[in-house]
């Protein structure tokens, strides 16, 4: 059935976007009561490695439902860029990527999360205001770019195992298609 | 063949070990930075101003002059002023300033703290007491539209 225009979204991709929007979600609330310990930053990553740009459109999603779930406030700001900005870099690096380098990514990602989300306040209320709200958040970031750091090491083997498995089986299947 | 092989894993654990070193290093860095520039309590008498604003707007200042390094300790010190709450993982969680309850669940309310007028950075016992400072527990509403 290809009538030779290839489709900008296609049925496949809508579905994987649901299933990325609903992990990302799903895994940020079951973390939400540990502290800066969150599994956003490796669905990211192991999404982006796979499913490449159309990571960017479950990013915007995911934020959007998140200003539905939690009260609006300059955290949104943060989301904004933040997140995209750690897509944009795994699309940057993917073609030299490697498990040791998503670990590593990982948690400096963690670590430089308060650095990143500072920004925010240096348009909001000066640079030492924003200077002194990255200073008091150090301790939680230290958690945060650990815990990134092992939760890579720990799943990234596994879960890259199923989904390069999924893209193998979905590229037979893309090739049989234009085969018909 | 079997040589490589061996050279090809030693690689693979060195850089492991480096990234493990370095990420230990950088957690060290960020540590010292906050040691050096995070707010250090003062020790010795100091006067501060506890300013509580209900929900009504109405305000209750205490002036107060104490040894407190944290402002918890000196939030206790204060016989008409009480703090109800809990221990979270991000610190004291209040829920009541002189028994006014902020539920957000309920009322969208919660106590906020503010540092010489500007929204804390930290919660009420990890805010360094410092002389000459007003610190203020305002009950905020957020408006959702």
């Amino acid at each position: 059935m290809n009538d030779g225009r290839e489709k900008k979204i296609s049925i496949t991709d809508i579905t994987e976007l649901g299933v990325m929007i609903a992990a990302l979600e799903v895994g940020k609330m079951a973390l939400n009561g540990v502290p800066n310990v969150e599994i956003v930053t490796f669905l990211l990553i192991l999404f982006t490695v796979y499913f490449g740009k159309k990571t960017l459109l479950a990013v915007a999603s995911f934020i959007a439902l998140e200003c539905f779930v939690f009260p609006a406030g300059l955290w949104v700001f943060m989301y904004i860029y933040i997140w995209p900005i750690l897509v944009v870099l795994v699309l940057l690096l993917k073609k030299k990527g490697s498990y040791f380098m998503w670990c590593i990514v990982a948690g400096l990602y963690g670590l430089c999360f308060g650095a990143m989300g500072s920004l925010v306040y240096v348009v909001t209320s000066g640079p030492a205001a924003a200077f002194a709200w990255w200073i008091a958040g150090i301790p939680f970031d230290i958690v945060h770019g650990v815990a990134n750091f092992v939760i890579m090491l720990v799943l990234y083997p596994p879960m890259s195992r199923v989904f390069s498995a999924y893209c193998k089986k979905k590229t037979v299947r893309d090739e049989r298609i234009r085969d018909k | 063949m079997e040589q490589e092989k061996e050279i090809m894993k030693k690689n693979g654990v060195a850089k492991w070990v480096i990234a493990v070193i370095a990420l230990v290093v950088l957690v060290g860095v960020f540590g010292a930075v906050y040691y050096a520039y995070a707010p250090k309590a003062q020790e010795g008498s100091k006067a501060i101003t506890i300013t509580v604003v209900d929900n009504e707007g109405e305000e209750t200042v205490y002036e107060w002059k104490t040894d407190a390094e944290y402002l918890m300790e000196a939030v206790n010190e204060i016989e008409d002023l009480s703090l109800d709450g809990y221990e979270s993982d991000y610190g004291f969680f209040i829920v009541a300033v002189n028994g006014l309850e902020a539920v957000y669940e309920n009322d969208n309310a919660y106590w906020a703290l503010y540092v010489n007028g500007e929204y804390g950075n930290y919660g009420v016992d990890t805010q360094p007491v410092t002389d000459g400072e007003t610190y203020s527990f305002v009950y905020e509403v957020v408006v959702s539209e």
